[in-house]
């Protein structure tokens, strides 16, 4: 039987692929010594135009899944399906979508002030774009892990992409060996799945799947421990804090959010609708990572002096708050991590780009003294980066306490319902390692407003692309803090139109 | 349109005194924005101006408070998140109505104290003052939980920021300590707001689930809950709980052993930080107490209240001990505010009216009496840059007005009859001594070391002879520093004489707090005889006489 395809399900996936198939072409041909305009393009108003033509694209798949995120759920082949366009794939394109266009914004003069202004740049991002958006609709092995790579290739490059610098080598090198190698423990996994279940799809091993045997659970857990890699969590997070300091800081931004956005979807779909029926055991563990990645993740962010390396430990931390809502396992604990990686985006990218901002002649300037002063030399700089930091640590009335508090409240909710002192702690932990948290994070404001300047220091100015940055993020940050109501709600029944899946009908 | 917006204060008026601090720096700000370049002048008198008015509608709010009702006035009540119970809902009564009307009065005190202390960053000042009013306002107004703990944690950022960049030499420290302490408080109490949010809400499978946790005449959906003591989880139970909830308080108001952030953030604030730590913020540690532990959890209150009082009276004891061998007059008034926040943990764990009230009051009385010293403390050292009390000695002679001043003050602080200090202190030993007359024997011990130190200080500071050539070339208070401590004296011999006018709006909303915990489930009967042998006496006392 020819399985019927539905090629409109792709709608938000086909700009995105257009942009990626198109911008190094149009690179090549700017890059001629006699173009269209009869002389070429200066390398600026290239990487300009480049940045712009990939915005276009990026915003035309936003709008395409904003249409459809209240629509119903489309499949793209009948049978097995291979992709599900329902609510929470489109969320979270929504989600990678989002952090791409402001990492696109972000880095048009961040390229030029680190001297790496190359065309490829927006092309290999828009891949990965579409590597993401492929992979939180995947819904069964084959596309999953096909999706990762297309998301994971592009990055090691783009990791990489400072060719001169010593670090950013090193950084894409190390990056491409740990993912290779988290790549190999999931493909492994999913051979082992497919073996004992006979099937790729998720729906159908969920069927199948047997948590007495052995060989079944071995399965499960090497999926796990591989997007346990893609996600950075704790045991598997060392490499996160080298690759992070050493890419460019606009990719590091790109990789702290919508990688984690793309992967936890992942995570989601393969957690709640594949290895169902092997929940309790595998909560267990994730019980675990998620303690030690807040811990160790808060910890470990105390000591660093450099703002990128302390962003990563800090990611590796908000991986374990993160998975509080996953553990929690219920459509309101999904909901809740779905706000919370919107939130987390914002705040992150907000931050990534302030540092972006701040390098000049060739050189980051990344260490957190750097940021001194800059209250008075900077002012909405120093407001943003401020906001940024109250709301990753979750200080009302910010977003960041939003999300927090839906998942400690998930969380709570849960473990009363059931009797489970278990999720009790995983909330205390959890309020507990906000406060440590405050150690690191208060810091940076601390560095801004209460030291002066070096006379020496002059802080780049930030130019318009960066400005609507910053304006996005200080903007999502204070509203998503103050009136969460709308956002909660769609997300409420985001999570309920993918409830069919979730609850392991095959639609 | 002002027509409008008058009509709409006068519908919403706590919703006008949280929000017209922070909401007004709109205007400047605008102003800034269109090019417009206001000077710092123009700045401090718009503050004053806006702070003037808060406490004018403060004012009004006392003007119309009902003293004959006990529960909730003057509410309002709006969908924030609705779909989780999370309201905004904001109410007043007799227990938060001298803290609004105290926490209004301070502000414009302070900005006129503060006029020429405040010489960098002005408008950074002005704008998280404001929002460490808005917070602190809404704090204590607020009737929803969720709201309650935002407002908590609002204020703790910008006075972050006021002791970071206005403080002293240790500023840092200081102000890290002070947010960190805090914050790890206020993150166990979420913890608990969450666990007794969702107990209530599978108890009342019915109800939707909510965040308020106090009605009105007519209300629904509040939580009500009988918490069980035993028989759940360990915790979901009572104890667990108020403990969740009591830390939090604990840090702020600070109870010993969880004191030690005080001393520095104190210390190295500027006078108007110094002055909204000790006149508001510790207070909201204490009403925290009074307003949610008490009613939700009386009866893990009645089984921890012994402990808390002892550890209150070695707080009493503790702070005027080290108050005593203090150098510095500032540390000296902050190791003090723990001695004096001692008492009113004390007269709020008696759990009978003249210990509440009494506390109530003195939270008040400790607000402007502790207040006017730190600004008095200011004004010396704006002239002297110093604070040791060994640099001074002999101040009365150049400074006869300051001295004045200082002196009503330190009696106020002390308790001396005449004096607010003195109602307080004696309501809460008079409710104190029906619990455990024991007790009010260690209490009043403290009483007299209290006069001890400040008499101390006070010798030192003031009398003597004039050793130190540069005080003697200090000026005397100037007419703006006059006004200051003036304002501060009058409610100060206000209470003390007539203090009925405060205490008889708290009555009924006081009395209503004691129904409501024994409704749930207190014994408070019992606790007042039980714990106290003179207790079992009066009581068979009485019952003669009732044979007879």
């Amino acid at each position: 039987m020819i399985p019927q395809i539905d090629i409109g399900a792709l709608g938000p996936m086909l700009p995105v692929a257009v942009g990626a198939i198109l911008l190094p072409l149009a690179e090549v041909l700017m890059a001629r010594k006699r173009t269209f305009l009869s002389r070429p393009f200066t390398q600026e108003r290239r990487g300009t135009f480049l940045a712009v033509a990939s915005l276009l694209c990026l915003v035309i798949a936003l709008i395409i899944s904003v249409n459809g995120l209240l629509g119903p759920s489309r499949v793209f082949n009948s049978g097995n399906p291979m992709i599900v366009m329902d609510g929470v794939a489109h969320f979270l394109n929504i989600v990678v979508l989002l952090g791409a266009s402001l990492t696109v914004l972000g880095s048009v003069k961040y390229l030029a002030d680190i001297h790496s202004n190359h065309g490829e740049y927006y092309a290999l991002l828009m891949s990965s774009v579409l590597g993401m958006m492929f992979l939180t609709s995947a819904s069964n092995l084959m596309m999953l892990f096909l999706a990762l790579e297309l998301m994971s290739i592009p990055l090691y490059v783009l990791a990489g992409f400072r060719r001169s610098s010593l670090r950013s080598n090193e950084s894409a090198l190390k990056y491409f060996l740990i993912g290779s190698f988290a790549s190999g423990i999931l493909l492994y996994g999913m051979a082992i799945l497919y073996g004992m279940t006979g099937s790729i799809s998720l729906a159908e091993i969920g069927k199948r799947f047997d948590p007495e045997s052995a060989p079944h659970l071995l399965g499960a857990a090497l999926v796990v421990v591989g997007l346990g890699f893609k996600i950075s969590s704790v045991p598997f997070h060392q490499w996160a804090p080298d690759v992070y300091e050493g890419a460019p800081t606009s990719v590091t931004g790109f990789m702290a959010t919508t990688v984690k956005v793309a992967a936890f979807g992942a995570l989601m779909r393969v957690l709640a609708v594949a290895l169902e029926p092997a929940a309790e055991l595998l909560y267990g563990a994730l019980w675990v990572m998620a303690v030690l990645s807040m811990t160790l993740g808060n910890v470990m962010a105390i000591i660093q002096q450099n703002i990128k390396r302390m962003l990563a430990y800090s990611s590796i931390a908000h991986v374990g708050y993160l998975l509080v809502g996953v553990i929690v396992g219920t459509l309101d604990g999904y909901a809740a991590v779905l706000f919370y990686l919107l939130v987390y985006t914002f705040m992150t990218i907000g931050a990534f780009t302030v540092v972006a901002i701040l390098a000049k002649g060739g050189e980051d300037r990344d260490r957190v003294e750097d940021l001194a002063g800059l209250s008075q030399s900077r002012p909405l700089m120093a407001v943003v980066m401020t906001l940024c930091m109250f709301a990753l640590a979750g200080i009302p009335p910010t977003a960041g306490f939003m999300g927090k508090f839906h998942l400690f409240r998930a969380a709570i909710e849960r473990g009363i319902e059931i009797g489970d002192t278990s999720l009790f702690w995983l909330a205390i932990i959890g309020v507990l390692n906000s406060a440590i948290s405050l150690a690191y994070y208060l810091r940076v404001p601390l560095v801004m407003y209460f030291r002066d300047a070096p006379p020496t220091s002059d802080p780049d100015v930030p130019g318009f692309f960066e400005r609507v940055v910053l304006l996005t993020c200080l903007a999502a940050v204070v509203l998503l803090g103050i009136v969460p109501d709308d956002i909660f709600n769609v997300l409420s029944q985001t999570a309920a139109s993918a409830q069919h899946l979730l609850l392991l009908q095959s639609p | 349109m002002i027509e409008g917006t008058l009509a709409w204060i006068n519908s919403h008026l706590l919703t006008a005194v949280i929000f017209l601090p922070i909401v007004s720096l709109l205007v400047p700000m605008l102003l800034e924005l269109f090019g417009w370049r206001l000077s710092a002048t123009t700045w401090k008198l718009f503050a004053l101006i806006v702070s003037g008015v808060g406490f004018g509608l403060a004012l009004e709010v006392w003007d119309r408070f009902d003293a004959s009702v006990g529960s909730m006035q003057m509410v309002e009540r709006g969908g924030w998140i609705p779909d989780y119970g999370i309201h905004y809902y904001v109410g007043v009564d007799g227990i938060s109505l001298f803290l609004v009307v105290l926490t209004a009065f301070l502000l414009p005190v302070i900005f006129v104290a503060s006029w020429n202390e405040i010489t960098k960053r002005v408008k950074q000042y002005i704008f998280f003052m404001m929002a460490l009013q808005s917070g602190m306002l809404g704090a204590f107004l607020s009737l929803n939980l969720f709201l309650f703990y935002v407002f908590w944690e609002v204020m703790l950022i910008p006075m972050y920021f006021v002791i970071g960049i206005w403080g002293g030499p240790r500023k840092l420290y200081a102000t890290v300590k002070f947010f960190i302490y805090t914050m790890v408080g206020s993150l166990l109490m979420l913890v608990g707001i969450l666990v007794l949010v969702y107990l209530h809400y599978q108890q009342f499978p019915g109800d939707p689930i909510t965040f308020d946790y106090i009605g009105f005449a007519g209300a629904s959906g509040i939580i009500d809950t009988p918490i069980p003591t035993e028989g759940q989880p360990w915790w979901q139970n009572q104890v667990w709980l108020f403990l969740l909830f009591g830390v939090s308080f604990a840090i702020k108001v600070p109870l010993v052993p969880f004191h030690t952030w005080l001393p520095d953030a104190h210390v190295e604030a500027p006078t108007a930080g110094s002055v909204m730590l000790a006149g508001v913020l510790l207070k909201l540690g204490t009403y925290g107490f009074i307003r949610y532990s008490l009613p939700l959890f009386p009866i893990a209150t009645i089984q921890l209240a012994p402990w808390i009082m002892w550890l209150a009276i070695i707080g009493i004891i503790y702070g005027a001990l080290v108050a005593m061998v203090q150098s510095d007059v500032k540390k000296l008034v902050a190791y003090s505010s723990v001695s004096h926040l001692g008492f009113v943990i004390l007269g709020l764990f008696a759990l009978n009216l003249q210990g509440l009230e009494g506390a109530v009051l003195q939270m008040v009385n400790h607000g402007i009496s502790t207040g006017a010293l730190f600004l008095l403390i200011g004004m010396l050292y704006e002239r002297r840059h110093v604070r040791e009390i060994s640099e001074f000695g002999g101040l009365a002679r150049v400074m006869p007005v300051f001295t004045v001043f200082f002196l009503i003050t330190t009696m106020s602080s002390i308790g001396l009859p005449a004096l607010n200090g003195f109602v307080g202190e004696f309501l809460i030993l008079l409710g104190t001594f029906a619990v455990s007359p024991i007790k009010v024997v260690f209490a009043i011990s403290g009483v007299v070391l209290s006069a001890v130190y400040m008499l101390w200080m006070v010798r030192r500071v003031f009398f003597g002879p004039l050793v130190h050539d540069a005080n003697r070339k200090l000026l005397d208070l100037s007419l703006r520093e006059k006004l200051v401590a003036t304002a501060m004296v009058v409610p100060m011999i206000w209470i003390g004489i007539y203090p009925a006018t405060f205490l008889r709006p708290m009555d009924r909303s006081v009395s209503a707090l004691l129904r409501k915990m024994e409704t749930r489930g207190a014994d408070l009967a019992a606790y007042q005889r039980v714990e106290s042998g003179a207790g079992k006496k009066s009581a068979k006392v009485s019952r003669t006489v009732a044979d007879e």
